[in-house]
């Protein structure tokens, strides 16, 4: 093993079971990144499910739908009722429509609770960011459909880009390191230990036999780029040191695997891109992710009230009886339907008379927490720095740094500067003022850019348990609770039906949002077949 | 329900709009619950039983920081941001809006020794009143009615110092010194299952009715 620094790893003494039970430790990193959560708590993969919601017209009578929220999830559903004949209306408290589908650029009002700000980024197109969505998934088929019925024009989403860094305060003392030459010379070692721990033994437990073990021993190779001899001496694919185009290329010479290991990258944000859900190739639309809402909105003229905030929902024998401020007077109006994506969390203080167990679950969802800070940039350093979109990663609380997939080359650009998924982290970031987030942000993303506060000329931040009409990122189902009551919350209570992502397993994806939509338009559908049916007999 | 929003017109002006954009108080009610009534999913406590001048009072000591500034506890620093932002017109307006509602309580059940609780609360009914209906000369808040978490959660932090510490919180000390003496948390539970089984009062404002 060609170690040049200190801290020798010495694999001849490493016996198979140390080898195992190192490869043990990253299996168990593995879980631990699913544990991280990240976004997307639920990182199980999505089965595609192609089949799309088909709503049979309405042939009998006026049926009218009350939608409480203008979330992906109720802007679905008034798009779809309504080309089936039922008359719909959005309820929706904010001053804009969209929910946690926002993108925040010149002019915009940020409605956070206790820190309400204005965002005064430069005008231009290109100058935004998603404080909420950001990325969809080629298996997320639901959202997509409407994106492309929409003609919404998309571009590639970057979440992986091997030329930004891992910076982590214990490893290489607090020094930015290239993903690049990172994963290279971890994978290097880790396979140079495996293919000489399987070359040691004179024979594998079954099922492998001695043809397996050949291919396994070559596996190792491919994978960790190993000389003839299955020895890790640097790799291409950290990036050379020099030359390669004219002069012959020069190896970087690898890190010491156990500077490696000392960095915690290896323990969730490498495997990041690998989790399905957040794997390349990824998209978004150009713009912003509010074009999507635009699409919705420009299709439901006439249909969504703003500034309506719902202060009441009765069940009533047939049908659902609303009340809702507006203009400082309390409405009433009554629907043989309501579809409601009120986050359960503030539903669960509105006063109702569902049944006890049904708003029992929306106490029990945990208001999940997830802060992100935006920071426009004068200049496009990291386009010096060899980097266009993906992300850096830190253990600092600013956890990531964000490159926007778009704008290349043009003078300045949005930084996405911190996105943590850490609740204490965000509870730290909500304790503080805009200026002071922007401030820690710039302090920490220096650690990755030197002169990094030189290029930054404002900020605005989003804490989502802070957001008005939010307060919370998303539900959090513990599995316990998914397991009892995810039933409850999903059936309806007479015409009553709670959406959005939240009752889906799906939370945190604006995927889980739609079909959660679907799922309620279709019972709907049933409900009205079956009365159909009774009137016929 | 019936309101007078009389301050909806008064306030709308531009500059208070540019503040704060919120030219009402019903922002209170997303925390706090539609009828004020609390949210336990919110950790947001009842505020439909809580007459103008403890809302006053209490708005002023996250104000001031003497609640919220040197806690721990993600509660009291949301509420905390939340007062920092308001102007003097906005308390006067939230005031008179949570003021407005009826009074009511999501019924809950609370396991502890209420006939100890009894015993115990005699302490506290020379401040907070024989029915915990508050006391304005004392400057003690009404309890009944008010949720059991919440409860709680105010004594732990009388206790721990994280209530009623800061320099110029005269009232806070006062409490902070009763709860001292309540050592035991079993007290304190029996304390507050005895408070859960007394009747909301409103005495302050005789306008509205009172439902429970
Ligand atoms: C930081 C972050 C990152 C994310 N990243 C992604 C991503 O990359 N890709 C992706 O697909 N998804 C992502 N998501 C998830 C996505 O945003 C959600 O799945 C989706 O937007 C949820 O839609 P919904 O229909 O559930 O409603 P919501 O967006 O939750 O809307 C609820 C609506 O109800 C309204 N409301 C609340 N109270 C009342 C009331 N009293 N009266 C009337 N209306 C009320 C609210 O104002 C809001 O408009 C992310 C979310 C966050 C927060
Ligand atoms: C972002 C959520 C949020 C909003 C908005 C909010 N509050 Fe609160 N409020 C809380 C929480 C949480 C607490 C409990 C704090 C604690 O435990 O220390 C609280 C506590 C209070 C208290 C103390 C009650 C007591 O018994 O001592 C008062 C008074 C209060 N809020 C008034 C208001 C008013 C008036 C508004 C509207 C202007 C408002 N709040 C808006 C979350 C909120
Ligand atoms: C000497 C008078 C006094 C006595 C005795 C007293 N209190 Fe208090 N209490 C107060 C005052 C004053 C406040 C308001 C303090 C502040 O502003 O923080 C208060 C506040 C509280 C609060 C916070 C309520 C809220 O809405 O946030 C609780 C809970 C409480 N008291 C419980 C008790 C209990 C239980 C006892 C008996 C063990 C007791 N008090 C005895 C004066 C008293």
């Amino acid at each position: 093993m060609t170690n040049p620094d200190h801290k020798q790893i010495n694999n001849k003494q490493l016996s198979r079971r140390e080898a195992l039970l190192l490869l043990g430790k990253v299996g168990g990193s593995a879980a631990m990144l699913q544990a991280a959560g990240l976004f997307g708590l639920f990182a199980a993969p999505v089965q595609a499910q192609p089949e799309l919601v088909k709503l049979k017209p309405l042939t009998a009578g006026r049926k009218t739908v009350l939608i409480l929220g203008a979330g992906i999830s109720g802007l679905v559903a008034a798009y779809e009722l309504g080309k089936a004949g039922y008359q719909c209306k959005i309820l929706e408290a904010s001053h804009r429509a969209g929910g946690r589908n926002l993108t925040i650029r010149h002019g915009d009002f940020i409605d956070e609770l206790g820190n309400p700000q204005f965002c005064h980024f430069d005008k231009d197109p290109d100058l935004y960011f998603n404080a909420g969505p950001a990325r969809i998934p080629a298996h997320h088929t639901a959202i997509l459909h409407y994106c492309r019925e929409f003609a919404v024009e998309m571009q590639m989403f970057c979440n992986y880009n091997k030329n930004c860094y891992t910076q982590d305060d214990n490893a290489f003392g607090g020094k930015p390191v290239r993903i690049r030459e990172y994963e290279a010379d971890t994978r290097g070692f880790f396979s140079e230990l495996m293919a000489k721990s399987i070359q040691a033994e004179a024979k594998l437990d079954a099922p492998f036999d001695d043809i397996d073990r050949q291919k396994l021993i070559e596996f190792c190779k491919a994978y960790g780029d190993l000389s003839s001899d299955f020895t890790y001496e640097g790799s291409e694919r950290a990036g050379y040191q020099s030359g390669g185009i004219l002069s012959p290329g020069v190896l970087k010479k690898p890190r010491a695997f156990a500077d490696l290991l000392q960095s915690n990258f290896w323990a969730g944000a490498m495997h990041f891109g690998e989790i399905s859900d957040q794997a390349a190739a990824l998209m978004t639309p150009v713009g912003g992710m509010d074009k999507i809402v635009d699409a919705f909105l420009s299709r439901l003229a006439g249909k969504v009230q703003l500034k309506a905030q719902v202060q009441k929902v009765q069940l009533l024998p047939q049908g659902v009886e609303v009340s809702y401020w507006l203009d400082g007077q309390l409405q009433t109006e009554q629907a043989d339907y309501c579809l409601n994506c009120i986050p359960a969390q503030l539903m669960a203080g509105i006063e109702n008379n569902f049944p006890a167990d049904y708003v029992g679950v929306m106490r029990q969802l945990q208001r999940g927490k997830l802060s992100k800070i935006a920071l426009q940039a004068k200049e496009r350093f990291w386009e010096k720095e060899q980097i266009y979109s993906g992300i850096s990663w830190t253990n600092q609380d600013i956890t990531q740094i964000w490159y926007p997939s778009h704008g290349l080359f043009k003078t300045k650009g949005i930084l996405l500067g911190a996105y943590s998924w850490d609740p204490a982290i965000s509870d730290r970031f909500s304790a503080m003022t805009n200026q002071e987030r922007i401030a820690a942000a710039i302090t920490q993303g220096s650690k990755l850019h030197s002169d990094y506060g030189k290029y930054i000329d404002q900020g605005n931040s989003v804490c989502w348990q802070r957001m008005n009409h939010m307060l919370g990122c998303g539900a959090v189902w513990s599995e316990e609770l998914l397991k009892t009551s995810f039933a409850t919350i999903q059936a309806p209570v007479g015409g009553h039906y709670m959406v959005g992502d939240q009752v889906s397993y799906h939370p945190g994806w604006q995927e889980g949002a739609v079909r959660s939509a679907w799922y309620a338009m279709e019972s709907i559908q049933q409900q009205e077949q079956q009365k159909q049916r009774q009137v016929a007999v | 329900m019936k309101y007078l929003l009389f301050w909806f017109g008064v306030l709308c002006s531009s500059s208070v709009y540019a503040e704060t954009f919120h030219a009402d108080a019903q922002y209170c009610l997303v925390c706090h619950g539609s009828n004020a009534q609390g949210n336990e999913a919110i950790s947001a406590p009842n505020l439909a039983i809580l007459p103008d001048w403890y809302l006053s009072s209490q708005i002023q000591a996250f104000q001031s920081g003497w609640r919220g500034h040197q806690t721990t506890d993600a509660y009291s620093k949301e509420m905390m941001a939340v007062a920092k932002s308001m102007s003097a017109e906005d308390v006067k307006r939230a005031i008179g809006f949570i003021t407005g509602f009826q009074v009511s309580k999501t019924p809950e059940t609370l396991t502890g020794d209420e006939t100890h609780g009894k015993t115990l609360y005699q302490t506290c009914a020379a401040c907070h009143g024989a029915a915990a209906e508050g006391n304005q000369a004392m400057g003690a808040p009404p309890l009944a009615g008010q949720y059991s978490w919440y409860l709680l959660r105010q004594l732990q932090a009388y206790r721990s110092g994280q209530r009623g510490a800061a320099e110029n919180d005269s009232r806070g000390a006062m409490m902070k010194q009763i709860a001292a003496t309540l050592q035991q948390d079993q007290d304190l539970n029996d304390l507050v299952a005895y408070i859960n089984t007394l009747d909301i009062q409103k005495t302050n404002n005789p306008k509205t009715d009172i439902k429970k």
